[in-house]
């Protein structure tokens, strides 16, 4: 199952949809409230909140324009927002002019990333978002 | 190569590839040069079995993935607490395939 193009594109807009998706069913919340299913498995076995608890809520405050607030919340949201808003019209694009420049770009990203210099850092990040989510109890 | 040789390394590695892989692999190792075992008996295979074990303690954190070295799909499953819970339950079935396709993928590296 070598990753090629279209396996890769598939995979994103079905993440992409699935996030569209689970934020409909979030947003009639009125955001800062807990959300009506809570999946994440960390949370249910340990109470424990994981780095991503609360990214919902993020994006939620985000796309009503509550910016600090969503800092607050988890600053993974600002990510996730970047990627659910470029991914679809990237991929758009790169099938409208058939060509690969995501699928190059992501490749491109893999290796730099699996670098210490910049995997180290990223790692240290999601430890410190991950000790701030406890701290806050999310 | 050697077909004792090769059958010894098959006997050892097995575990490390998809059962379909094996004689396309064993196959290629006999046609193989000889100065080529060093290389191809030092590899260093991932462990269906160990990623089994991180995939169920730290699924949801991805960290199964960046170990088999899809490091973007191992971010995209941090970024959402392991794909909405989902993907991380998908995950403890997919991952032993997964990683062996990975072993594959190294080894083809040296096969032609």
């Amino acid at each position: 199952m070598a990753l090629n193009r279209n396996k890769l594109y598939t995979f994103l807009i079905i993440a992409c949809a699935a996030g569209y998706i689970w934020l409909y069913f979030g947003l009639p919340n009125n955001g800062l409230k807990i959300n009506p299913v809570n999946v994440c498995l960390i949370k249910h076995v340990t109470s424990i909140p994981c780095p991503s608890c609360g990214t919902t809520r993020s994006v939620i405050s985000l796309t009503k324009g509550h910016f600090i607030e969503a800092f607050k919340m988890n600053p993974f949201g600002y990510v996730i927002l970047l990627i659910m808003f470029l991914t679809p019209l990237w991929i758009a694009i790169d099938i409208a002019t058939k060509q690969k420049t995501l699928f190059v770009f992501y490749q491109k990203m893999e290796n730099h990333l699996r670098r210490p210099s910049f995997a180290i850092p990223l790692i240290l990040l999601v430890i410190i978002n991950w000790i701030w989510n406890i701290t806050k109890g999310l | 190569m050697d077909a004792q040789k090769v059958d010894m390394f098959m006997m050892a590695n097995a575990k490390f590839f998809e059962s379909h892989h094996i004689n396309v692999i064993r196959e290629r190792l006999i046609d193989l040069d000889e100065s080529k075992w060093a290389m191809i008996s030092t590899l260093q295979l991932k462990d269906p079995t160990t990623s089994l074990i991180v995939s169920i303690l730290a699924g949801s954190l991805g960290i199964d993935r960046f170990m088999i070295g899809d490091t973007g799909l191992g971010i995209g499953k941090l970024l959402t607490c392991g794909g909405f819970g989902i993907w991380a339950i998908i995950d403890w079935f997919m991952i032993q395939g997964a990683s062996r396709e990975k072993n594959m993928q190294k080894i083809q590296q040296f096969l032609y």
